[in-house]
Order: structure tokens, then sequence, then C-alpha cells
């Protein structure tokens, strides 16, 4: 693979490495108008679907951050997103080296509680993104070296990368951890193995397969019953003052980025589903961070102004699509390569939607309460804990208010749930008259089918019906 | 053998196939047939309805072309025989069906179930907790009140509380029954094989429990005398989910093993821990189904798992574990990963298998026993040969 031996590598090079290139996307956002000078001029050397030694490092953080396609003010946002992942992982690496607690918490929950802690949180599956930043094959061989140690082949690749990255110390061991019963069959298996190796007390969510009121009284039991888990394991109390502040800040980046959700109904697009996706991985692991909401709002902005003015992401949009199922972490470019190929803009996906409540912070009371709404309407868990309908009616509203002109469906290997549904989103399709794109993938694993191979087909695909 | 075994080879023989006598009649005298897909759902519930539990199952399915069309090929053998059955009409003698959030592929065929519009027209999600906790354990029983609730509304059926409580009394009887035949194989040649067993818990759980436990008592008297196991035979405990294959069974007995415990849906999870009698019946249901032997599902249990193992190893002095999982089960092929660990330091063999449903494999399984097999008579040997010259 010419990539290094992962048994060679230092503990949390990934992690130093990754620290290091968002610093530089987050100087190249201070200049963005000269980033995409550069950015533009540099593609030939990487954006044919080559990684060589010489691009191997940035090939993928250039492609995320657009390639000089994205306008200077996202650019710009962006920006305070990469601070944002810096503040968590300076916070997560200081506290490695001086051997202070991290409390693992794992995506679709909320890291807000352990900020309210002043402790340190980290989100154990962000190697699956970032992962690439190192080639874009290391996830791969992350995931190869869990399962030569024994992880089940036909678990979820994402959390199979955790496995492998703390079996390779590129994770930082856990004080607690913070896991739940969803999305999937995976997290339930795999939040056992680790809570095994690693030894480390968990507090586990189990996630209500309704959404009901029962259901969010359930959530919010559980939610004082994680207070009172991480007060004991801590010593301390949480700041009550320090999470009102924390959930004040969340409720404006939720609002912010619920209106761009908004704002890409409008025919053309004013926004790249990108800015929604990235704006979700900022989300995931550092949410509560003054610098994500910065984001959030100038993403806003930036949107906004381009609404008002009737313009779109792309000057001449063709195809609206809507990416069905979760997005491809190694091939996250493919928001801008469509764009760019076919003017085909993807307006709304399974991940970058923010569905999530405003949360009322008049009490103590009432920021539970919201919190364990918003927990249960997070992106992929709001979709898949429940009923085929969770899934299904979601879509076909996007189809409607999205005017969506046809889905691609990202068939990751290790939804299994996802497989089983796949018969009846076929047919709500074909009642519809949906334009349906059926990958068969890994989102993680190029193992599946590499960038190349979904450039392929979805050009197939766009041929067959005249768009491309 | 013993002389009289012909309730055990009856049932063994109605094992086979997907619906019985005590069945039928039960269904002529208008009693409901209920299936239901999980060992999480309270039976006791559907029985005083005046209903009849039904264990649903891919027995005889024929192949899961049908199924195939509503399940990807990443999708476990067990749904897709299961629904090629139901859409060939297999289940059309049932009255309703209770699905389970047991795992993503089980809780898939609800949502496939309704959507291909399958009959029976009532059609429960019934939705076990993950994880054992005071909160959860309130959770399940607002769960068990609800499926109460439905039951009694769709079928304009009343379940009293002296209902429920008889039915809670014949399961536990029938529970201790089964544990009587669980406790026989503690004896060093078996009088009932594993086969053998898993055959009887399938004839019973699609059968009135009353019948059930008119066989049960049959099969108790049966059992006197009868040896089932060779005196060299290998003491297996088995860990596995769905496995309903008797032949597979059969052939882990031809190979030279004698299964003697185990954790599994048609076996332990089934018949371990009775319900408190003298709690209200709500209370004692969510309680014992919450706190039996657990599936891999529950996320926060899997240590007491590994305790009722070990203590089944110990008890039933068990030699080695066979550990069997269907293609593409996550749960448990993450829980055998753990056991591996966990017996690697105990110094217990361990043969991981896994299977399709239904399609045997059977060369590939048999070598792999064999393997297994030789391996634990070296040790004997070896350790024979230690005493001996411990006693030189």
């Amino acid at each position: 693979m010419g990539v290094k031996d992962i048994r060679t590598w230092k503990p949390m090079r990934i992690l130093k490495l990754t620290r290091l290139l968002l610093f530089l996307a987050y100087l190249l956002s201070k200049v963005p108008h000269l980033a995409n000078v550069i950015l533009y001029v540099l593609r030939p050397f990487y954006e044919p679907v080559k990684e060589t030694w010489l691009n191997r490092k940035l090939r993928y953080i250039f492609l995320t951050v657009g390639g000089g396609l994205l306008p200077a003010d996202i650019l710009r946002a962006y920006g305070y997103g990469a601070l944002a992942f810096l503040e968590n992982f300076n916070r997560v690496l200081k506290a490695h080296r001086r051997g202070e607690p991290i409390i693992w918490v794992e995506w679709i929950l909320n890291a807000e509680l352990i900020d309210a802690f002043e402790t340190v949180s980290f989100n154990n599956t962000c190697l699956n993104i970032f992962g690439n930043f190192d080639s874009m094959l290391t996830p791969s061989i992350m995931i190869e070296e869990a399962e030569r140690q024994g992880t089940p082949v036909e678990n979820c690749s994402a959390m199979k990368l955790d496995v492998g990255a703390l079996m390779y110390k590129q994770i930082p061991d856990p004080y607690l951890m913070i896991t739940a019963s969803h999305p999937c069959d995976t997290t339930v298996s795999v939040s056992q193995t680790l809570e095994y190796l690693t030894g480390a007390p968990s507090f586990i969510f189990d996630m209500p397969y309704w959404k009901d009121e029962l259901s969010y009284e359930y959530t919010e039991r559980q939610l004082w019953d994680q207070i009172r888990f991480l007060e004991e394991r801590l010593g301390r109390k949480i700041d009550w003052d320090r999470f009102k502040e924390g959930l004040d800040r969340v409720n404006k980046f939720n609002f912010y980025l619920g209106e761009i959700c908004e704002m890409q109904r409008a025919v053309p697009s004013p926004g790249s589903m990108i800015n929604l996706e990235f704006a979700w991985a900022v989300r995931e692991i550092n949410v509560m961070s003054p610098h994500a909401l910065r984001m959030a709002e100038k993403l806003y902005r930036a949107v906004k102004k381009r609404y008002e003015k009737g313009k779109g992401t792309v000057k001449d949009e063709k195809v609206r699509v809507l990416l069905w199922f979760p997005p491809i972490a190694f091939f996250m470019y493919i928001f801008k390569w469509m764009e760019k190929e076919f003017g085909a803009v993807i307006v709304a996906d399974f991940i970058g939607q923010v569905a999530t409540v405003q949360i009322d912070t008049s009490s103590k009371e009432s920021m539970i309460r919201g919190l364990a709404r918003t927990q249960t309407n997070l992106a992929m868990g709001r979709q898949c804990h429940g009923p085929v309908e969770y899934i299904t009616d979601e879509m076909e509203w996007f189809f409607e208010a999205y005017q969506v002109d046809c889905m691609i469906f990202t068939g990751h290997q290790g939804c299994k749930h996802g497989w089983a549904a796949a018969r009846i989103i076929q047919d709500i399709c074909k009642k519809r008259g949906m334009p349906a794109l059926y990958l068969s993938l890994d989102i993680m694993d190029q193992r599946y089918l590499n960038e190349q191979g979904i450039r392929d087909e979805i050009t197939s695909f766009f041929k067959s019906h005249g768009w491309a | 053998m013993g002389i009289m075994d012909d309730t055990i080879k009856k049932l063994t023989s109605l094992a086979r196939g997907d619906s019985n006598e005590y069945l039928e009649k039960a269904a002529k005298q208008g009693k409901k047939i209920i299936g239901y897909f999980c060992s999480y759902v309270p039976k006791e519930v559907i029985h005083a309805a005046g209903f009849v539990p039904y264990r649903m199952r891919a027995v005889d399915s024929g192949g899961t072309t049908e199924g195939d069309k509503y399940f990807s090929a990443i999708n476990c053998s067990f749904v897709r025989h299961c629904f090629h059955k139901a859409i060939k009409g297999d289940f059309n003698f049932l009255d309703g069906v209770v699905f389970s959030n047991g795992c993503d592929h089980s809780r898939r065929i609800y949502d496939n179930w309704r959507h291909a519009d399958l009959k029976p027209d009532f059609r429960h999600m019934f939705v076990a907790p993950h994880i054992i906790t005071h909160i959860s354990l309130d959770r399940f029983k607002d769960e068990v009140r609800e499926f109460k609730r439905k039951l009694e509304e769709h079928f304009n059926v009343e379940i009293t509380e002296e209902a429920l409580r008889e039915s809670i009394r014949l399961y536990n009887k029938k529970r201790a029954l089964l544990a009587d035949l669980y406790e026989s194989r503690k004896q060093d040649i078996i009088p009932l094989r594993g086969s053998e067993l898993l055959g009887i818990m399938l004839a019973i759980t699609m059968m009135p429990v009353e019948d059930a436990l008119s066989l049960l008592e049959d099969v108790k008297r049966e059992l006197a005398g009868r040896q089932a196991s060779g005196k060299d035979d290998i003491r297996i405990y088995l860990a596995s989910g769905c496995l309903e294959e008797i032949d597979h069974l059969e052939l882990i007995e031809e190979c030279g093993g004698a299964i003697v415990a185990d954790n599994i849906c048609f076996g332990a999870r089934h018949m371990d821990m009775p319900v408190d009698e003298t709690a209200a019946p709500i209370e004692g249901l969510a309680g014992r189904y919450l706190g039996h032997v657990s599936c891999p599902r529950m996320m926060n249990d899997f240590m007491r798992r590994m305790e009722f193992m070990h203590h089944a190893i110990n008890d039933f002095s068990a030699e080695a574990v066979i550990a069997e999982k269907l293609k593409f089960c996550d749960i448990w092929g993450g829980e055998i990963y753990l056991i591996r660990q966990e017996l690697k330091k105990r110094g217990v063999p361990l043969l991981a298998l896994e299977r399709e449903l239904h399609i045997p494999a059977q060369g590939q399984i048999r070598t792999r026993l064999q393997a297994l097999f030789e391996q634990i008579i070296n040790q004997r040997a070896t350790a024979v040969r230690l005493d001996e010259r411990m006693i030189k």
C-alpha cells in the first residue's frame, strides 16, 4: 500500500498530524481568495484519483475544503470550524500527555454534558474522517488490523476503525466512555468490546425505539442518571451555569444550520451540502466551542447572501440530488466534484440535515428535557433507531420539499438494517418515479469500492439519465 | 437409550415441522395463535389473553428466494428464511405476530412484513431495552403494560390479573420441568442429547403450555435410566443466538460431542429464572425477562453472561465451548471475540463457528469439530499421564 506498517506508528501520530494540517487549513482560511487561487492552481497535483507520496498528506484536506471551488466567505467560515477541531484535539493531546481524564463520547450523542464538568471529551470515531489526513488508505489499514486481531469482519467499519486505532494507540485511552445502543448492532457489539479492551467504565444510553413522550422521558431519566454517573466518577458536581452557557451557544449553532437547511430548499440551492457535512463533523467533535458557533454564523451569512440574491452554489444547477444514507468519509469531495462535473447539487442528505429542537435553558429540568429531545433527533440516530418510516418519511419529505431530481443511496456494507430497508426504499422510489442509484460500498473503507469506482458509477448513472 | 422414549421421539419429530396436532387442536377450539420472535417477549401475557404463543422459526423453509427479495445478501439467513416462509403463506395460521428489536436484521422483519402487507393484521413491535438498569426495568414494565393493552384492544379481550398469575404459574412450572431436564445432563452419562433437547424446545414452543407441561412430565419420566452419550464423549457448552437446526447438533454428537449446557434462544434463555410469583404480575414479568441470562444484545451484561458460562462449565463438567454465530450477525460476532479473550485466560478450549441457517456445510464443520475433539482427547491423555507420574 506504500504506507508504513501500522505497527511502527508512533502513538497519536495521526491526531498530531491532523492538528498540524488543521492549522494549515485555518491559515489558508484567513486569506481565502489567495487560498482558492493556490488550491485551484495546484489541482492537477491532487485532484486526479491518485494518491502519491507527494500529495498523500494534503490530498484529502485540499479536496474536502473544495479544491479551490468553495466561495471565499465559506472558506473563511471553515477556518473557524478548523479552530473548533484544533481546540478539542489540543485539549485531548494535552490531557493525554498529562494523564488527565479523557471521556470518550460515541458519535450521535451529546458531548455537552461532559463540557459542563470541564472535562475533555473525545469522539473516538473521529479518525474515520481525520485518518484520511494521513493517507486515504490509512482508515482501511486500521480497519484491516482490527479484523486481523479478531474484530468481526461484518461489523460496521466505523467502529472497526476505532478498535484498530485503539490497538495501535492512535487514540487516547478513555477514563470513562459514554456510549449508546444506536444507530446499529455494531455499536451495541463494539461498545462492549471497547469497554472490555480499555477497562474504562461505561455509561450506556438505551436509545428508545419510538419518538414519543414516553421515549423522551426515558432518555431524560437516563440523562439525569448520566449526570450522577459523571459526578460519582469525576468526583465533582456539574457546573449548571457553564452548561447553560454552552447550550445557549448550541441553540444558536443549531438555529443557523437549520436555517441553512431551509434555504437549500430554494432553486437554485444557495448552499452546498458539504457545508452542512463539515458543520456536522464540528458538531460531533466540539459543538460547545465558541469557534463552532462563529463557523455556523459565518456559514449562515454566506448562504443567506446568495439566497437573497437568488444565486445558486453553482452557476447552472442542472440536477438536484438527495444523498441518502451516510456520506462517504473518504470521498467528501463528492459534493464539489458533482457540482463541477455535472452541475449536480446535493441539496439534502442523511447527516447534514439539522432537525434538533431549541433547548429551553430556563431551568435545569428544561435543559435536560431539551437535551433528551435533541439527542433523539441527532442525525443518524433519529433515522436509524426505530421503524423504517423514520428513514422513508424523511426521505419522501426531502423529495417534495427540496424538489429533488434523483437519489443516490450510499449502501454501506456494515449497515444491516439499512440494507434490510432497501427494498422498501426502492419501492417508494419506483412508485414516485424517482431515479435512484444504489451504491454498494463501504463509507470508510476503500477496499469495497474506491473513489474512482464511485465516480464511474455516478457518471454512468447521470449519463443514463441524460444529465451528463 | 432407555426403553421408553416415545415422547422424546415424538417431540423431536414434531420439531421438524412448523405446526402440530396440539396447535391445530387449539386453533380449532378457537384459540388465537400469536407468533413471537424473541426470548424477551413475555409469553405469559399472550397466554393470559387465552391465546397460544408460537415461537417463530425458519424450520422447513425450503429456501430464501422470497425473503431475498426483501432482505439483502448481508442480512442474516434466519430473517431471510423466515420471511420466505411468511411470503409463502406458511404462517397464515397465525392470528398475530409480535416482532422485536432484538437485532437490526430482525427488527426490519416488522417493517418488511408491513410493507408486504402479509397476514395477520395484528402486528406488534415489542421493544426490549438494551441495558439492565433500574430505569430500563421501569421502561420494560411500561412495555409489558402496553403489549397487554394492545392485545386487549385488538382482540377485544380482558387480561385479568388472575389470568396473568395463572399463566405465570404455568410457565414457571414449565421452566422448572425444563430445568430438571437440563440438570439431568450433569450426570456422567447424559440421559438426553443436546439435539433431542433442542427438538423438545422447538416443539414445546409451538403448542399450548398445558400440553407442553404434560409432555415434559412424560419426557422426565422417560429419562430414568436412559443413557444418551458415550462415556468418552466430550462435554460441550454451546453459546449461540438463533440455532434451530437439530441436524447441526446431531453432527456435533456424531463427532463425539455431548452438549451439556448452553446459552441459546431455544435453550437456557427460554427457561432460565422463574417469574417472581409473589410480585405484581407485570413487575414480576419485567424482572424475569430483563433479568434472565442475557443475549449479547444486552450491552452491560457481558461479565454476567461469562459468569453464567463459567458456572455451567463447572457444574456440568464441560470441557470445551462451541460458540456459534450466523453470518452477518454483529452481535454474536462481538460476543465471540470477547468469549475468546475470557476463555483464553481460563484455559478452556473454544471452537468458534460461523454458519448459514439450514445450509449445513457439514464437511467443513465436521473437520473443525474433529480438530477440537482431538485436541481435547490429547489433553485428557496428557492429564492422565501426568497423574500417573504423580502417583509414581
